[in-house]
């Protein structure tokens, strides 16, 4: 209990004679929480819509077709780093035969560390948590990744590997 | 006159309500933080049209706590 301050007059008369008050009168009533609780839900429905403004109106970097690397410099069953569709931005690509050639974000789906080539396993691991993804297709094998891996289309022209643009981490045959 | 006994109770379920309603919200952010980074609109649009919709409705349950 602690004393107060002098008392206004528009105090109730039990409290103008008993100038006391509790600890607890101060604490916040279970009226004004849920108000602060409504003002955040309101805030967050605000910041919900705002990130779907932003996700409509962005766009995003694709990237422009240009040449990566000669055929023959790439070995059937190797892989080639590159970097596409901006210098900030790891891919890979594999040469499967004569004439098929993959490739992908380097980026794992999971938490953005790089996957390599297994190729006993054929397939693209990433080491930090063990993801694991389809060789051929980037889709998810096994582990934690949400998604397959971003795919690059890539073709051959004129025996040099061409990147067409890339297509992000959607599902795909 | 004197207030119906379970009036307290039914406050104190309008507040739990609207605790209820705020987490959710709380995850909806992280779906539409998902939606952004997987450029995926329809899932953001979703996402937003949900919250607006939980953040009207905790204001709605708010007129029904006694001052």
């Amino acid at each position: 209990m602690t004393e107060v301050e002098p008392t206004p007059v528009d105090l109730p008369t039990w409290k103008r004679d008993f100038p006391y008050q509790a600890a607890a009168e101060e604490d916040v009533t279970r009226r004004e929480f849920a108000r602060y609780l409504v003002a955040g839900a309101g805030v967050m429905a605000a910041g919900n819509v705002g990130l779907a403004i932003w996700t409509q109106m962005r766009t995003i970097n694709t990237g422009e077709p240009r040449p990566i690397v000669p055929l023959a410099d790439v070995a059937i069953g190797e892989t080639h780093l590159f970097r596409y569709p901006t210098d900030s931005d790891p891919a890979i690509l594999l040469r499967l035969d004569d004439t098929d050639v993959v490739a992908f974000s380097q980026k794992c789906t999971h938490l953005g560390c790089v996957v390599f080539y297994e190729a006993e396993e054929g397939r693209w691991h990433c080491p930090c948590h063990e993801g694991n993804f389809d060789a051929r297709t980037g889709d998810v094998i096994s582990g934690p990744p949400p998604r397959p891996l971003g795919r690059i289309d890539v073709e051959i022209r004129d025996s040099t590997i061409w990147a067409l643009g890339a297509t992000g981490g959607e599902e795909h045959e | 006159m004197r207030a119906p006994q379970h009036a307290p109770r039914t406050s104190s379920a309008v507040a739990l309500y609207v605790i209820i309603l705020v987490a959710f919200q709380v995850f909806l952010i992280t779906v539409a933080v998902e939606a952004f980074l997987t450029d995926s609109e329809t899932l953001a649009w979703s996402s937003a049209g949900v919250s607006v919709a939980l953040a009207a409705l905790s204001a709605g349950l708010f007129r029904y706590l006694r001052p």
